[in-house]
């Protein structure tokens, strides 16, 4: 009898529960739609070296006529992918930003998972304006979503005292393939003992900079069917990645800090990566005039031009009260403010995908520490030419079963094989 | 034992006075029944809203799918998927082993560890105790790291074998599919055993020592003592730490993150941060990741049905 009391008392309570969400996913739906403003607009990144830094600039640098504070806060990139999670997912706009910053590999679903719960800026930004690679990535449906903001133009950086030992110069790397770049790694090694460069098992970003090489990503235009068997460029970025593994030319890493660590102790000759890694190259000071940066190798294919990408980031608004407001006032800096990229250049090395700051005194800086090159003109002259994807909704659930697919190419499955596991699993993974 | 000794208590009373405490309580049932259920309406209320009420959320949540807010129901789709899902089978597979290997290893462990500093005559009993104890406080994620670390390519694990001469060459140890796994093992009884030590001692201070006694007297040696007077003294508490254990493993997720967030490959990953990239690491679909965290509800019950039937009372 007493369970039975007990029963009905939950089931009661759950009765209870259950009508009252009900209610509150109706009013919240409604109150949404209407626009007002307020005091303070929020905005959410992470990085406070980078991004962080870049919003304080922005904070300095606006001037337009909106009257509200912008309060900025850091967290790690992880926190904010949960908290629009959960807080998108729930229906509640309370607590959530009014400007947040979203890596591209993640926009895409963001912009599908959540519809309506992001500020189109089609009116607001002339698109033509960014480079033009960001703008798939950053837009859905004909509407234009994401301010495109940091540039993950890709470089190969290379450490010109190893080449030099081993007899070659930087314009010996300069627009040349990943076949060639393999070759010039063997002759490296033998020469200075160095390996070319790190690789980690566990992380693609080499693979995904060789088939962007190509105009080629996971998945296909549509951003969600996988594009994995009979893939060309796929293939062959796979095959690249053996053969460096064969060569023996890359020194196996795990990590991020393991990563870093192997350059800065200068253990490997070359390092390509996104340009968001030139801090980290820089923290070993003594290295200073030994590095030079080229463009990225390009896979050997018809079609593969000499730059890619690595990572990057935009800026979307939230569809909350205040969406005015913050949309102001990105325009007025990161939407329009040449000045505002100079001084992010200059400050904090940022380097912005705004196409008419190229042309300012900041980017034509020389840098000692390349032996003079003038590295941020190079790197944005290269952002042009990046072949733009749609990196779509699955980046990172297919590169989790990629690896283990690339794994067993290592292990010596036929690579065809190897290839159509991985689309059949991502196509029943991803229905 | 406790009953006898308030019986004692009782029998010193005037016997008159016993039975009117006795009519009182008869009058008052019902009003202290009432005034129970007050007491425990209070929790009851607060379970159902913040235990019971999500349980069945996420329940109809397992039924449903689609990307972030766009769910909709799709009936036993979410399940029959999970039998079709590679990753699914992996992290189902890597936690079998972590629990058939692992919870084993460290429940006899702990056994041993807490027999032998229970000796009366071992000296420095509380160093020792407090040295196998203190992984359990420190932080999950810390102890995780330095473990990354240690076992690292030019980790410190690696430079004593070279040294010694027990290996020619590093080991990669998170990057070979077997040797993670290893070292993630390793790492949860490090961080595990002392926990479960101490549930042990705590009931060995319980076992009569006149039954060690009258043992010896009769010729039992160390072992005969050990599996035929603690263990089966011991049995409800191993039975505790087990299933403890195994609901513990099941969950396993802070450490399989920060050694080798799942690989190389998929040949770390747990349950749990399946769920978790489900959830956020890849497009979210909370319907489909509620579904394998009910595969974990479905496997914690299971689980230890077998063990109570096993170890547990016949009654």
């Amino acid at each position: 009898m007493k369970k039975f009391y007990l029963m009905l008392v939950l089931l009661v309570g759950m009765a209870v529960l259950a009508a009252c969400s009900s209610g509150d996913e109706e009013a919240s739906g409604g109150s949404s739609e209407g626009s007002s403003s307020v005091d303070t607009i929020t905005a959410w990144a992470w990085d406070p070296a980078f991004n962080i830094a870049a919003l304080e600039k922005a904070k300095e640098a606006y001037s337009g006529d909106g009257d509200f504070e912008v309060n900025i806060i850091e967290n790690a990139q992880d926190d904010i992918i949960q908290k629009l999670n959960t807080g998108l997912s729930s229906g509640t706009t309370k607590g959530m930003p009014n400007i947040v910053l979203i890596e591209d590999y993640r926009a895409q679903s963001f912009l599908q998972a959540y519809p309506d719960a992001f500020h189109p800026l089609t009116d607001v930004i002339n698109s033509n304006d960014f480079a033009d690679y960001k703008i798939a990535t950053t837009s859905f449906d004909g509407e234009q979503y994401g301010l495109p903001f940091d540039s993950g133009v890709a470089g190969l950086y290379v450490r010109t005292d190893y080449l030099e030992e081993a007899g070659y110069t930087p314009e010996d790397l300069t627009n040349i393939t990943w076949d060639e770049y393999i070759e010039i790694g063997k002759k490296v090694k033998e020469a200075t003992g160095k390996n070319m460069l790190t690789l980690d098992p566990n992380d693609l970003g080499q693979i995904r900079m060789m088939i962007q090489t190509n105009g080629s990503w996971y998945v296909d235009e549509d951003g969600s069917t996988p594009n994995l068997a009979g893939n060309e460029s796929l293939e062959k970025a796979f095959e690249t990645y053996k053969k460096m593994m064969d060569a023996d030319i890359g020194k196996i890493v795990s990590d991020w800090s393991q990563f870093v660590g192997a350059f800065n102790s200068g253990d490997v000759a070359s390092v390509p990566t996104g340009n968001w890694i030139t801090p980290s190259i820089k923290q070993a000071a003594d290295q200073s005039g030994k590095w030079a940066v080229v463009p990225m190798p390009r896979l050997d294919m018809e079609g593969a031009v000499n730059a890619s990408n690595l990572g990057g980031s935009s800026w979307y608004i939230l569809n909350v009260d205040g969406k005015e407001q913050a949309a102001d006032f990105m325009l007025n800096t990161f939407g329009s403010n040449v000045d505002l990229y100079q001084t992010l250049v200059k400050d904090i090395g940022a380097l912005g995908t705004y196409s008419a700051a190229a042309e300012g005194d900041a980017y034509a800086v020389e840098d000692e520490f390349f032996g003079g090159q003038q590295l941020l003109s190079d790197l944005s002259s290269w952002t042009d030419e990046i072949p733009g994807v749609n990196y779509g909704l699955h980046t990172y659930a297919i590169e989790d079963i990629l690896v283990t697919g690339m794994q067993d190419y290592l292990n010596g499955t036929e690579l065809k094989t190897v290839l159509e596991n991985v689309q059949g699993q991502a196509e029943a993974q991803l229905k | 034992m406790s009953q006898q000794s308030t019986k004692k208590g009782e029998l010193d009373l005037p016997v008159s006075l016993r039975y009117k405490e006795t009519r009182r309580e008869k009058n008052g049932v019902f009003f202290r029944k009432k005034v129970g259920w007050l007491f425990v309406i209070i929790s009851v209320i607060a379970i159902t809203i913040f235990n019971f009420y999500p349980m069945v959320q996420a329940f109809l949540l397992s039924f449903q799918s689609g990307m972030g807010g766009n769910l909709e129901y799709v009936g036993f789709n979410n399940w029959q998927r999970l039998f079709g899902d590679p990753t699914f089978i992996a992290a189902l597979t890597n936690t079998s082993i972590y629990l058939l290997i692992q919870v084993p290893l460290m429940i006899v462990l702990a056994l041993f560890f807490s027999v032998l500093l229970n000796d009366p005559k071992l000296k420095f009993r509380g160093f020792f105790r407090i040295a196998i104890f203190l992984p359990c406080v420190t932080s999950l994620v810390a102890y995780s790291v330095i473990f990354k670390y240690l076992f690292g390519i030019d980790g410190i694990i690696n430079q004593f074998l070279l040294n010694f001469g027990f290996i020619s060459q590093t080991i990669n140890f998170l990057a070979d599919p077997f040797w993670a796994k290893v070292v993630i093992i390793l790492a949860i009884t490090w961080r595990w055993t002392g926990y479960n030590m101490i549930f042990y001692l705590a009931a060995l201070q319980n076992v009569d020592k006149s039954i060690y006694e009258a043992a010896r007297i009769d010729g039992a040696n160390a072992f005969q003592q050990f599996f035929q007077i603690t263990v089966p003294m011991l049995k409800p508490i191993i039975l505790f730490t087990s299933i403890t254990s195994t609901i513990g493993t099941l969950q396993i997720f802070d450490e399989i993150v920060n050694i080798t967030n799942g690989g190389p490959g998929n040949a770390t990953i747990s349950i749990s941060q399946y769920i978790y990239n489900l959830s956020f690491e890849y497009t979210p679909d909370f319907g489909y990741a509620s579904t394998v965290s009910y595969v974990i509800v479905i496997l914690v019950v299971i689980l230890s049905i077998i063990q109570f039937r096993v170890a547990g009372e016949k009654k």
